[in-house]
């Protein structure tokens, strides 16, 4: 069975991560305490935070392995 | 005919515990909404924040399944962009923006054990201390802890809430002290703020010209004549 790029899994884990954040969001929002609003402004922003720098990092890195960016090693060489 | 009457009673007992909170609420003063009530601020802050918050799971499930094939296709970057990029935020300014007004409130200070004497002297409408006295009487109107214990402006909300964070990692790592004791002595200024421009204020004998520009540095105290502020710790615990 063929392993799916690392890229994938990387957004697999953005996906949970924010999936993580919402039910966090969910539950402060439902369930109000400053003690729980206090953990959510700490390590709920950090799970979104993670979520968010992997996602550009993982869909930047795949524009750039489908060189569709006009940076990086992976850019084709030009004939002059 | 008994069998339909002892089903009729399964249905009061299964109703009772969903109507009693509207009992609870008819035997309060029914002021009545002003005509167009939407709701406050607030309660549309949570409502949004939680309809974001299961749309974003929603689309969440929808970016996972775009990325089965095993490749980020652009219909995959697209469905990520918004349920991990996009909806998250409006989550977080919602579920942001309503824990720092939640937190602000008598409640959200109550919510604290340590606290409960205070909230309880305030409710008691018995009580002649000056918290309490602010609180019957509604010269405050919300957020009641909080407008007296925070300065004036944005400055003075910051720094109320960072002090709000000392107060979380303290009571939640238990290193206080009882009797809780203010951490710096009270400003006048917060005092002044409404009451400085009062008629009532500027009259009375018992505040003379003199005397108002040591109460502005803080050389008396106001608490020093209409104090105390709070209950003895220690006294109200016993009641």
């Amino acid at each position: 069975m063929r392993q799916p790029p690392k890229r994938v899994s990387v957004l697999r884990i953005a996906v949970l991560l924010a999936a993580l954040f919402e039910l966090f969001a969910l539950v402060v929002l439902v369930r109000f305490t400053p003690i729980l609003f206090t953990l959510f402004m700490f390590f709920g922003e950090l799970l979104f935070g993670v979520a968010l720098l992997l996602l550009v990092g993982a869909v930047l890195a795949d524009l750039r392995a489908k060189q569709l960016l006009p940076w990086g090693p992976d850019q084709p060489e030009t004939s002059q | 005919m008994a069998q339909e009457l002892s089903r009729r009673r399964v249905a009061i007992i299964a109703l009772v515990p969903i109507l009693s909170p509207v009992a609870a609420a008819a035997t309060e003063i029914a002021v009545p909404r002003p005509k167009g009530w939407i709701g406050t601020v607030n309660d549309w802050m949570v409502g949004l924040g939680i309809a974001f918050a299961v749309l974003g799971l929603v689309l969440l499930a929808l970016a996972w399944r775009s990325l089965r094939t095993g490749a980020v296709t652009p219909t995959a970057r697209g469905w990520l962009l918004v349920a991990v990029g996009l909806v998250p935020i409006m989550v977080l300014f919602l579920c942001f923006s309503y824990g720092l007004e939640a937190s602000s409130t008598v409640q959200g200070c109550g919510a604290c054990h340590t606290m409960t004497p205070f909230v309880r002297d305030l409710e008691n409408v018995k009580s002649t201390t000056l918290a309490a006295t602010h609180f019957k009487n509604r010269y405050i109107r919300e957020a009641q802890c909080f407008t007296c214990h925070s300065d004036y402006g944005l400055g003075g909300t910051v720094a109320a809430k960072f002090e709000g964070l000392g107060h979380v990692w303290r009571y939640t790592t238990g290193s206080y002290t009882v009797p809780i004791k203010i951490a710096h002595p009270f400003p006048n200024l917060r005092c002044l703020h409404c009451h400085a421009a009062s008629q009532k204020f500027l009259n009375s004998e018992g505040h003379p010209k003199e005397a108002i520009p040591d109460l502005v540095a803080n050389k008396m105290s106001c608490l020093d004549c209409h104090g105390p502020a709070h209950p003895d710790q220690k006294q109200a615990a016993r009641q």
